[in-house]
Parts: C-alpha cells; structure tokens; sequence
C-alpha cells in the first residue's frame, strides 16, 4: 500500500525504513518468492558497489509495499519507447516500399511502422499515409540501441481494437507524466486527473486518443471544442492542478469561450 | 543536426480551420500579443524578454577600440544574434540558419540603419579611440515571433545600458570605474520596435500578429514592420510569400503603431521601475555628508 509520497531529488539517499521488507510469512511460503524480490521501478538504480538505492530524477518517490516495488514518479523528459506502450507517431515518409518511418518525438530518431502491421492490410492491399499523416500505433518492439517498432494490428486477433491511421482532429503536446496519468484505467483515483471528465459534463462532444509519447489527439465537430480540450489539458500541465481546480478551470475555460 | 520538427497535417489543416473561423489557439484575438514580460539584470544592459515561451536574453556591452579608417568620427557598433541548439536542436552553433540571418539582418535595419544609437556620440579621440559598443541576443526558447521580442531586447538592453565614463586632459584618455564615476547612458535617439504580421488563406486575407511556432510553421507569407511611436517607420520587410492587398498593408501599419505605442510605455515604465529599485543608496548617498541621527 502507497502511503505518503517523499519528494526526492537525484542522488538523494532513501530513508532505509521507506524500502518495503518481506513479511515474515511471505518469506517462509514458497509461492510468494516471486514477491520477495524488490522491484525497482523508473528513476531509480541500484548501486552495484555500496548496495545503495539511489534516485535518478527528481520526483515523487513511490512505494507499493504489497508489490514491493518503488519508483520515481517525475513529469516526463523525453520518450523512451517500452513495448506495450501506445503511441501517436507522425508519419514521417514511406521507405522501401514495405514501411513508414513514423516520428514519436521531435529530434529522435524513427521508430519502423511496417506496411503489414495494418488491420486487413496484405501485399496488395497497403495503407497510404502522405508524409505528416498521424498514427494511433503499439510498440511492438524496443531495444535501447534500435530503432523501435510499431503496431497498428492485434497480432493475436488480427483486429485493429482502435489502433490505426488519426484523421482529421489535432493533437496536442503535454508533458509525459500527464499522459501517463490519462492513461490509467482509473485516472481520476490513481492519477488525479478528470479535466476530461470534466469537459465531457459541461456538454463538450469530442473523442480523444491518448500517446504515451505525451500527445493528445482530438476530433470533435467544433472547432471551438477542440480548442477549449487543448487548452484545459495544456493548462492542468503547466499547473499541475488537483482534480477540484481541474474542475474550476473547466467551469472557467467554458465561460470565457462563450 | 535533427531536421527542424515539422507539424502533422491534422494540427496544419486545424490552425487554418480555426483562423477561418476567427479563433486561435491561446484564445487570443488577431491582434493581440501574448504577455510580454521584461526583467533587467543586477549589470547594466542585461535583460530577458519573455514573449509565451519565447525567451531572449540580451547583453550590452562596451569597450575602446580603434574607429574604422573611412569613419573616423564614428564609434562602432554591431549586434550578434546567436540561436543556440538550446532553444531548438535544429540550430547549429556557427551555421546559421535561414531564421537566424533574416533575424540579424531585420535587427540591424531597425535598431542600426535607423540611427537609434547616435554612433557619433562613441567618438573619444578622432581617428584613434571610440567605443565599441555590442549588443549580443541570445535566443533561448523558441515559440514564434522571434523578430519582434528580440528586436525589444535589444531596445530595452541598449537603453538600459549605461557606459563608463571618460575624460579627456591634455591628450591622456581616463576611462572611470563605476566607483570613481557614475557609468553615462548611450546617446539615444529614437526606440524602433518590429511588429510582425502573419498572412493565412489564399490571398492572405487573414492577418494575424505574435505567431506561435505553430502558427508560423503554417502561414502563407509574413511582414515586418519597424517603426518608432511617432509613426516614424523604419523599415517594412515583406519577403516573398503571398502578396497581400495594399490596403491591408495598410490598415496592418495603423495597428502596428497602437502596439508600438504600447511596447514604448511599457519599456519607459520598466526601465523607471529598474532606475528606482537602483537608485536606493548608489554613489549618490555614498557621497552625502549627512550622518543618520
């Protein structure tokens, strides 16, 4: 169980009593060995030479002692793929004739979206996206010194399940941490953000698709919309408002777009 | 070098869409600029401009040198605009862009071919000694309308600094420390600003000012226009794009000059604020003789 969140900067030292311990009878049943094991989570490293766990970033530290697991909870950087993830990519160009070069972050290298790793899609049947074009993909592969690779397609059911080509809307920039957030399965709880929520209760219609990579993109049929998400979710970032401002912005935002 | 980030398609067609219907981003409105923040340094002629998330810093400096041999009577004075790879990693140090050298070049039009600095005012011995006066503008963020928030930098740094003082008795030339001698202001004639216009749609009907990157990265054509708070128009730079409508231009101009007039109050206003917060103690209650009772 997560209790209090010690802020941390790099290099700190951890107060020895925050790292989670197995409990007595964990230890002794056999099938809670896998528990046993301290997991370390991003933005921590473990010292090889004085055993020390040190912090990388500076952040929340946070520990779930029933996983015994820690991690650093820090606003972003730079997107580093990690298999799983899904992504908003730019289309960057059409390269072999059997792939895309797709752009997850400005000034990185291309991630490799395969011309195949379409829903339906087969040698004569490609998908054609001109250069700029977005993509809504799955890391299918990430290897620190490789390009990573993209999905569009279930490999195991072969079904799109809402991956694919972005048309129309616009995409939004926001920081890594808040994307993450949006992403949980129960943001509101876990990762104190329901701008969304929000926005959708105060009549707004409009369908967003989430990045890991730190995009947002939205559709929605008015323009004015569109607008009034970008800016209430690049205003919760710069901000970093709790849920209850996130609820006055809303209420605000609204008013003065009127 | 990364190849300058360029926007989706989604976000080009959606900023054109949203001019169309009278809308931007920021919830700004055509003619408005995002808040302009100025803030002067402990040394004289260091300041930083914050336009959004454009940031610029600029330096002032002096120093003696030796007068070009076809101006004997003129001190010099040069302005070195840098882009570092900090405030985009397209930029490269030493290999200017395209942005960078029309950068330069529109700053030294407004502030140097205007005759803001009374260059003849450096001049300390005829043909051997003048000042070098330098102003170096560093960008450190780039988010759009670069020109216009480092063309007030260099303003505000150049009025804000001050030179040391001097004398001249019989051929020996004295340069003071701040210590000995309170530093003098420049010899300043007039405050030129640029104002930059962005054009969208087919015949650049929509004119839009302050651009964003975004916004910048989608425009059909731009304008800018250097003019004093007097209406006195230093230069106008429409280089290439779609051609715009004369009376457009000039209905552009008036509403350039209302900005200008703005920026002036606003610098006049900062720099009386930075004067005061200096004034407090200085030389001048060093050399009082009155003792606290």
């Amino acid at each position: 169980m997560e209790t209090e969140r010690p802020f941390v900067l790099p290099g700190d030292s951890i107060d020895p009593s925050l790292i989670p311990v197995p409990r007595q009878q964990d230890a002794q049943t056999q099938n809670s060995k896998k528990q046993a094991v301290l997991r370390l989570g991003p933005g921590l490293r473990h010292m090889a030479a004085t055993g020390a766990i040190v912090p990388t970033v500076p952040g929340q530290l946070v520990v779930d002692g029933r996983k015994r697991s820690m991690w650093v909870e820090s606003k972003g950087g730079r997107y580093v793929a990690s298999v799983g993830d899904v992504v908003i990519g730019q289309v960057q160009r059409s390269a072999g004739g059997d792939l895309f070069y797709v752009n997850l972050s400005p000034y990185t290298s291309n991630a490799i979206l395969p011309h195949l790793a379409f829903e339906g899609a087969s040698k004569k049947t490609r998908p054609q996206l001109a250069p700029g074009a977005l993509v809504y993909a799955r890391v299918s592969l990430a290897n620190r010194h490789m390009d990573p690779e993209l999905e569009c397609v279930s490999p195991a059911t072969g079904k799109a399940d809402g991956l694919g080509p972005l048309v129309g809307g616009t995409v939004f920039d926001v920081s890594l941490g808040l994307a993450r957030r949006l992403l949980m399965a129960r943001s509101r709880e876990e990762g104190q953000v329901a701008v969304l929520d929000f926005l959708g209760d105060e009549g707004l219609a409009f369908e967003t698709a989430i990045g890991r990579n730190g995009k947002v993109w939205v559709r929605s049929d008015s323009i004015k919309t569109m607008i009034a998400v970008g800016r209430a979710l690049q205003k919760t970032d710069e901000d970093d408002l709790s849920v209850d401002d996130q609820r006055k912005m809303v209420k605000w935002l609204i008013k003065s777009m009127r | 070098m990364p190849r300058e980030a360029e926007p989706s398609l989604n976000e080009k067609q959606f900023v054109i869409q949203a001019l169309q219907s009278n809308l931007r981003l920021d919830g700004r409105k055509f003619d408005q600029y995002r808040p302009l923040e100025v803030s002067f340094g402990e040394q004289y002629g260091v300041v930083e401009v914050k336009l959004g998330k454009t940031r610029i810093l600029a330096k002032a400096s002096a120093e003696v040198t030796v007068p070009y041999v076809d101006r004997p009577l003129d001190g010099i004075f040069t302005i070195a605009t840098e882009l570092s790879p900090m405030a985009s990693p397209a930029f490269e140090v030493n290999r200017p862009t395209e942005t960078e050298v029309l950068l330069s070049r529109l700053l030294e039009k407004t502030v140097r071919r205007s005759g803001a600095l009374d260059t003849e005012s450096l001049c300390l011995v005829a043909g051997q000694k003048c000042w070098h006066v330098r102003v170096d503008v560093h960008i450190l963020s780039h988010d759009g309308d670069l020109i216009d928030a480092a063309c007030f930098a260099t303003v505000a740094s150049l009025r804000h600094f001050r030179k040391p003082d001097t004398s001249i008795e019989n051929g020996v030339l004295t340069v003071y420390t701040p210590a000995e001698r309170e530093p003098v202001p420049l010899g300043w004639l007039h405050s030129p600003f640029c104002v930059t216009w962005s054009f969208y749609g087919d015949e650049g009907e929509i004119a839009v000012l302050d651009a964003t990157w975004l916004e910048e990265a989608v425009r059909v054509g731009s304008c800018t226009i250097s003019l004093n708070r007097h209406g006195e128009i230093c230069q106008i730079a429409k280089l290439g794009g779609t051609p715009v409508e004369a009376l457009s231009l000039l209905q552009c101009t008036s509403i350039a000059l209302v900005r200008v007039k703005e920026f002036s109050a606003l610098l006049d206003k900062k720099l009386a604020e930075d004067a005061k917060r200096r004034d407090r103690g200085g030389l001048l209650a060093e050399l009082s003789a009155e003792n606290d009772r």
